[in-house]
């Protein structure tokens, strides 16, 4: 299959206007503009494109509902906090392929009638940061951006909107928070940002790769691009592998693809020949699957029924070598560092896991542990104001779920007897 | 106070956004190089400038990682830890880092050449280990590669 | 109509609201922590989570709409469970110190503790360990207790709009602390202190000294501070008031209060408290009987009568004391000594003010509900800061601003700059040109309404084009152009008038200005009010030229009719004003004074020579609660009850009438009774027997207030009651021009801060902790023109007095200005300032005492 979101990328100058519009760049942004706003979405529509930040969330619905609400401006928001670990997804087209993402914003914006956009770049991309703002200026001086977009009467602004640092702000009601100027903590829904978000005006918050799709989309439209990939969320899709395989990196393949043939076709099989142990399949929050579950098709629709999550497509690949107590350790570090304190059950209950998870991994497991993190999970989900704290119970669940002795085994034996470690 | 200069910076800042309050976090970045780390002056200036009230800026402040709430060293080691990093061997480079150039996490070597932040994910998970050096990514991380690598900093 | 069913009740809402709140109208619990009817929805603690059919997820009853045909179930076990963990996870972080903490007994973790049974301690960690910090003065921030509900940051920064409080960090590392991390150096409304649930935030004015539940009584009543007239609670052990706290629900306050009235109530229980009466005998105040002290009065003043005259005799009554205290010591000065000689210091601004607002619009016109500003669209500012003067005012100022209403203020106002108001400001003297240039601009562009002619004749006088007005006040045309924009196009506009504008050269153009601006545009006007009951003082007729219901004396007819009422002849002539009770001592015309809970010496312009002319009185009786700078010189003195130990009526800036209450029990008289007392020592009995009674006999001859009791202003005491106001009486405008701009030089100003009240508060240890002495506030230009530091010690002189204070270097102040407040004993600003009235509202002149200022050397 012909490269779209990853076009180019090998080409040092990708990022650069020139080269953008050498290999077809902006073309779809002329064609976009041709059409009536709400044809577009129709376009959209008929290609079953789903958003690409986690959820899956049918993109042509939340247009919908923004371009519906009476109430302006409106405000498109691309989500590139990229926070999800394992998740680098985003960063290549940030960086290589910025034009995309703004050729798709723009012909977003026009879909909706949003005359204003921000890109939240998460602060740990700081060239990005120049990159984009770099492409930015060039479309501005080629006339893409501006109050008159190639001419016509179609506006559209855009600018970088830096994080600083904060997981929770790719949770897209935090993200608005975070835009106002404010701690990034979710805030309540509804209403929803399609008719009250950033500034209190209909804000649609898409993710970076869901916009850098539009540009193909428009050019060969809705229906041809339904026909790629898996027939309920078509569409082309990175893939993000990292961890113990031959060939680590981004893998632009077509929805769906198995997540067996990611890791043992496109990535090369598992590094040095070891054995496989776990694998996460969408980004640290989706669940945990053991070697003889990864036969299923990397989609929304389908990840699900196989006991785990598209996410992000971010897929961590841990050989036999690696202690999964630790990983489930160091996954909750992570959800307490981030938990935003909001709620009760994620402020105080990550926390408490962690530290139980600390104690078993340092040798110091107490009989009980393991049923004392399920119960405390069980009072986490499903009590949380946001999805993180949900996560952060579901990867302690799901760890124990598949490899419960491993647990218990560290209790008994004080530590990883198997010297499992990667220390 | 800020310089001529950052309150310019900060004034254009203010000028993409429809409200003063939106610009606070660049702003917090703009203080944060001026005085070198977020001391209660500098969430003072950011306060003046933008009449945002102090006890709110650095409340948002202190909400991000990435804001320093302290003194730094002259360059910013941010290696991050999470777990592809990790399975790489991502711990061990934090175990030298202490053992070569003395630096702890979330400390400053006693020359303030360096201080080390442990990081979440940075977004190099194919590449991992990997760690910023203040705001350059050094991937496939090595305790050789971050000798040289650190040596070229000063 | 919205009908859901919780727990198999029906209820049907009149409006959406939130399952909570459905609930809670049924008499349905539903535990919360981070819920606060004051606050915004939130949804943090999760207490709240109950089963909804149709949604799979438990859902946050606090934030969920309540819509048709939802069904709720609040009190499965299934629930129960989750609330236990919950409460669990709140814990594991939460010290075990309810025996030592004072919030135990009310505290709302406690409670819920208790109610669905503790946790079986499976957390085995070591709890979170942060040190209590007492670093503030009046406030303990405990973090160990804290549950991050956040309710003490929403009340500071969405209700109270100080924004002094955040959170800090994020997570489980998250904790409230104020930008210092120590002190709040904040407004200290404690409101904070009543939005925390746990012990986490607390005064510390009654740190450790009672359990809530020896609390054994609790009064509902007014603050004694200033205009606003908030409803609070005394809540009180062994008659010692303990705390004051506000209610949810009170008309003008809501749940809310000010330094003032939630930290400044110590004064009662003060040891300088005075306790008997004292009598002068060579020279010195000796302690006395009551007996004896109310014979020697009674019998000095029957002399001075016949020998000099009622006339010799004159009365000061109080802003701080009761409608009903102040009732009766008019009668007492008109009925039993025959004089009109009674005024107060509501006369250096408040009546002049209302007077001449009255006299253009009718009686009420600044009788103006406070909660209203909340409406406005644009709310001018002139003449002071009333988030510091009557902070409560303030309050809804701010909250008008958040709900987008136009601030426009004159001059720099402090406590609204967060909202981003629009600003003028003028030059020095320059305010009366630039209300001028703002009425021109009015007056052109909406045209005159044609209802009140005489104030039309006037406004056609005024004519400052634009660029004159820029020029002259150094302001910009386009700022003035976008005031005038936003003032001419609202609708629902409202004036703020402060003091400084009325205590002004011209004070009489400006509210002429003011009074054409708020005509122009159709604005409500509220008049700052400094004293709790500055306006009942002006409505009981403690004025030279008043009578109660503030019927002018000058008419015959209501003359009669108090003549009928009291059966005697009243003197026609008007009385003596505060200032020429002053003058006519220094010139030996006045030979007694009669001084009711009042301290001219210091609260009158001119201490010296205020004191200087009352030595040369042959009687000065005075009636308080401390030994004033005025009790000193006394030849008698009466202690009087305070404000918590009786009961009364207070009048407010909204004329609102309301009740105070007894929340303590001390010995002695209410300064009614002691007037009474010598009343009828003098042979004319008073027959009452309580407060209410005197209330009663008021609403027999006011016609203000007629067919009013305690029982009705309990339900509403709000202004035009059920009698007569004078609508229809406006008369001449009569006022007095000045020309703008003095230039060069330094001159006075009259700070009035948020934690101060005339000399009240200086006897309140926790308002003193929080602003501990005077200071002379300069602008930084003006400081560096003088090398002044911060700190730096100056003597401020005018020509009728000198002060030596500490430098305090604050943007918000002029650069031709000091500022210094009137609060501190010696160190008063007043003492500064030359006696000068202003000739038509016959209140003193501020803003021309010039002033020096000279680094002293150390
Ligand atoms: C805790 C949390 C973190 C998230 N992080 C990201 C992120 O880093 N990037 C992203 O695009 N979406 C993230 N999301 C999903 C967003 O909330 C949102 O669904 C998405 O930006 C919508 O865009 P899409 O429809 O194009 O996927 C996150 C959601 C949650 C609950
Ligand atoms: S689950 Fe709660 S505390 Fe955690 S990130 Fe979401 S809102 Fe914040
Ligand atoms: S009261 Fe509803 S979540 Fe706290």
């Amino acid at each position: 299959m012909e490269k779209v979101l990853l076009k180019n990328i090998e080409n040092p100058r990708s990022a650069d206007i020139d080269e953008y519009k050498k290999a077809g760049g902006y073309r779809s942004l002329s064609k976009a503009l041709d059409m009536a706003s709400k044809d577009i979405i129709e376009e959209v529509k008929k290609a079953g494109l789903r958003g690409r930040g986690g959820a899956g969330f049918p993109v042509a619905m939340k247009w919908t509902f923004a371009s519906g609400d009476p109430k302006f401006p409106k405000y498109l928001l691309c989500n590139a906090d990229e926070g999800e670990p394992g998740t680098f997804k985003d960063r290549p087209i940030l960086e290589k392929n910025p034009h995309l993402l703004i050729e798709g914003m723009i012909i977003s914006g026009y879909a909706l009638g949003a005359e204003y956009g921000y890109i939240y770049l998460r602060g740990e991309y700081p060239a990005a940061k120049g990159i984009l703002n770099k492409a930015i200026r060039q479309a501005y001086e080629n006339g893409y951006l501006g109050d008159s977009v190639l001419g016509r009467k179609t506006k559209f602004h855009l600018a970088v909107h830096q994080g600083a640092g904060a997981y929770i702000c790719g949770e897209e009601t935090a993200l608005i928070e975070s835009l106002e100027g404010d701690k990034g903590q979710p805030r309540i829904k509804p209403p929803f940002p399609v008719n009250v978000g950033v500034f209190s005006k209909p804000t649609v918050v898409n993710n970076v790769e869901t916009l850098a799709n539009l540009p193909y989309l428009i050019s060969i439209g809705g229906e041809a691009y339904a026909r790629i990939g898996s027939p309920e969320c078509p569409g082309p899709k990175i893939y993000c592998v990292s961890g113990h395989v031959e060939r680590t990196g981004v893998y632009e393949l077509p929805m769906g693809t198995n997540l067996k043939d990611i890791i043992y076709t496109h990535c090369g099989g598992i590094k040095g020949g070891k054995k496989l142990k776990a694998v996460i399949p969408g980004g640290i929050s989706t669940p945990v699957l053991p070697p003889d579950k990864i036969d299923c098709p990397m989609d929304f629709v389908n990840m699900p029924k196989h006991g785990s999550m598209l996410g992000s497509g971010a897929v961590i690949v841990m050989d036999e070598t690696v202690c999964l107590v630790k990983v489930c350790y160091r996954a909750l570090k992570f959800f307490e560092h981030e938990s935003c304190g909001k709620c009760t059950p994620c402020r105080e209950g990550t926390g408490w896991l962690r530290r139980i998870l600390g104690r078993i991994e340092g040798g110091e497991g107490m009989d009980g542990d393991v049923d004392l993190l399920l119960a405390i999970a069980g009072n986490i989900i499903g009590k949380t104001f946001c999805p993180l704290g949900d996560g952060a119970a579901s990867v302690v669940q799901n760890f124990i779920k598949h490899f419960r002795p491993e647990f218990e085994a560290h209790i008994k034996n004080k530590g990883c007897g198997a010297g499992q470690t990667s220390i | 106070m800020f310089s001529e200069a950052a309150v310019r910076e900060i004034q254009e800042i203010r000028a993409k956004y429809p409200t003063a309050r939106a610009a606070l976090l660049p702003a917090i970045y703009v203080a944060q190089r001026e005085f070198g780390w977020l001391t209660p002056e500098a969430y003072e200036a950011v306060s003046d400038l933008l009449g945002v009230p102090k006890a709110i800026a650095r409340g948002v402040g202190t909400f991000y990682a990435m804001y320093k709430q302290k003194p730094m060293g002259r360059h910013v080691v941010q290696l991050c830890t999470n777990v592809s990093c990790m399975i790489l061997g991502a711990e061990r480079l934090v175990d030298f880092l202490k053992s070569r150039f003395g630096l702890e996490p979330g400390g400053t070597t006693p020359d303030g050449r360096f201080s080390l932040v442990i990081m979440e994910c940075i977004g190099a998970c194919g590449t991992a280990p990997a760690m910023l050096v203040n705001d350059d990514f050094y991937e496939n991380l090595t305790e050789k590669s971050i000798e040289d690598i650190l040596g070229k900093y000063d | 109509m919205i009908t859901v069913t919780i727990n198999g009740k029906e209820i049907r809402l009149e409006k959406p609201v939130t399952v909570l709140e459905a609930a809670r109208s049924a008499g349905i619990k539903i535990p919360t922590l981070c819920y606060h009817e004051q606050l915004e929805k939130y949804g943090g603690c999760r207490l709240c989570l109950v089963e909804v059919e149709k949604m799979p997820r438990l859902q946050t009853a606090c934030t969920l709409m309540a819509a048709d045909g939802m069904v709720v179930r609040t009190e499965t076990e299934a629930i129960a469970d989750v609330r236990r963990g919950v409460l669990e996870f709140l814990l594991i972080n939460h010290p075990l110190d309810c025996p030592y903490c004072d919030k135990a007994g009310e505290c709302e973790l406690q409670d819920l503790v208790e109610k669905y049974g503790p946790t079986t301690g499976r957390f085995k960690e070591k709890k979170r360990k942060v040190p209590e910090s007492l670093e503030d003065p009046v406030l303990v921030r405990n973090m160990e207790r804290c549950v991050v509900c956040t309710r003490c940051v929403r009340m500071c920064e969405g209700v109270q709009g100080a924004a002094a409080i955040g959170v800090i960090n994020r997570g489980g590392h998250s904790h409230i602390e104020p930008f210092s991390g120590g002190r709040f150096d904040c407004e200290y409304c404690g409101n904070c202190v009543s939005a925390c649930p746990v012990g986490a935030i607390m005064s510390r004015l009654h740190r450790h000294s009672y359990r809530p539940w020896q609390l054994v009584s609790e009064t509902v009543t007014i603050c004694p501070y200033c205009g606003v007239g908030c409803t609070l609670v005394a809540q009180v052990r062994d008659d010692v008031i303990k705390r004051v706290v506000p209610r949810i629900g009170t008309p003008v306050n809501n749940g809310l209060l000010c330094s003032r009235g939630r930290f400044g109530y110590e004064f009662v229980g003060s040891k300088e408290r005075l306790i008997t009466p004292l009598i002068k005998k060579n020279g010195v105040l000796e302690q006395s009987t009551w007996e004896e002290a109310i014979g020697f009065v009674a019998r000095r003043l029957g002399e001075i009568k016949s020998k000099f005259g009622s006339d010799a005799i004159a009365g000061i009554a109080s802003p701080r004391c009761t409608n009903e205290d102040n009732y009766v010591f008019q009668k007492f000065m008109r009925v039993v000594l025959g004089t009109n000689n009674i005024d107060s210091t509501a006369r250096t601004g408040y009546a002049g003010a209302q007077a001449f607002l009255e006299n253009i619009f009718g009686q009420g016109a600044t009788a103006n509900l406070i909660p209203g500003l909340v409406n406005a669209d644009a709310v001018l500012i002139a003449g002071g800061d009333p988030t510091a003067v009557n902070p409560i005012l303030g309050l809804q100022i701010r909250s008008c601003a958040r709900k987008g209403g136009n601030i426009l203020t004159i001059g720099h106002v402090k406590g609204v700059r967060h909202y981003s108001p629009t600003e003028l400001k003028p030059g020095i003297h320059a305010e009366t040109a630039l209300l001028e240039g703002i009425v021109t601009a009015l007056r052109e562009r909406k045209g005159l309404p044609g209802s009140i002619q005489a104030l039309e004749s006037k406004i056609k006088e005024i004519h400052r084009p634009a660029d004159d007005t820029a020029r002259t006040c150094g302001v910009t045309e386009k700022a003035l152009a976008s005031f005038v924009e936003a003032l001419s196009t609202a609708s629902t506009p409202a004036v703020v008038i402060g003091k400084e504008v009325i205590q002004s050269a011209g004070g009489s153009y400006n509210l002429l200005l003011l009074s054409a601006i708020s005509y122009l545009v159709n604005a409500r006007i509220h008049l700052l009010s400094e004293r709790a009951n500055e306006q009942g003082v002006v409505d009981m007729g403690c004025a030279p030229d008043l009578l109660p219901g503030s019927r002018p004396l000058s008419y015959v007819e209501f003359r009669r009719r108090y003549e009928a009422a009291w059966k005697v002849p009243l003197p026609e002539k008007p009385g003596m004003t505060i200032f020429d009770m002053i003058d006519a001592a220094k010139a030996g015309s006045l030979r007694a004074l009669y001084v009711m809970g009042e301290n001219p010496v210091f609260n009158l312009p001119n201490a010296k020579g205020v004191e200087a002319a009352l030595r040369g009185l042959e009687l000065l009786v005075v009636q308080d609660i401390f030994m004033t700078e005025t009790a000193r010189m006394a030849d008698v003195v009466f202690p009087a009850l305070s404000w918590a130990e009786r009961e009364g009526t207070f009048t407010n800036m909204e004329r609102r009438l309301q009740i105070l209450r007894k929340a303590v029990n001390r010995e002695g008289m209410e300064d009614w009774r002691i007037v009474a007392e010598i009343s009828g020592n003098m042979g004319v009995k008073m027959h009452f027997s309580s407060a209410e009674d005197i209330f009663a006999e008021i609403t027999r001859v006011s016609p203000l207030h007629r067919d009013l009791s305690y029982e009705e202003i309990a339900k509403s005491g709000i202004y035009p009651y059920k009698g007569e106001p004078l609508r229809g009486v406006t008369g001449d405008i009569k006022i007095e021009k000045t020309t703008a701009g003095d230039g060069g030089g330094l001159f006075l100003g009259v700070e009035r801060p948020l934690f101060h009240s005339g000399t009240l508060s200086r006897r309140a240890p926790g308002l003193v902790k929080i602003y501990e002495t005077a200071v002379a506030r300069i602008s930084p230009a003006t400081a560096a023109a003088r090398s002044l530091k911060e700190g730096d010690v100056v003597r401020v002189s005018s020509a009728v007095g000198s002060l030596e204070l500490p430098v305090a270097i604050d943007l918000s102040v002029r650069d031709a200005v000091v500022m210094i407040t009137n609060n501190f004993e010696g160190r008063g600003a007043l003492s500064l300032m030359e006696l000068v009235l202003e000739p038509i509202l016959r209140a003193p002149i501020a803003d021309k005492t010039a002033v020096t200022i000279e680094k002293v050397g150390r």
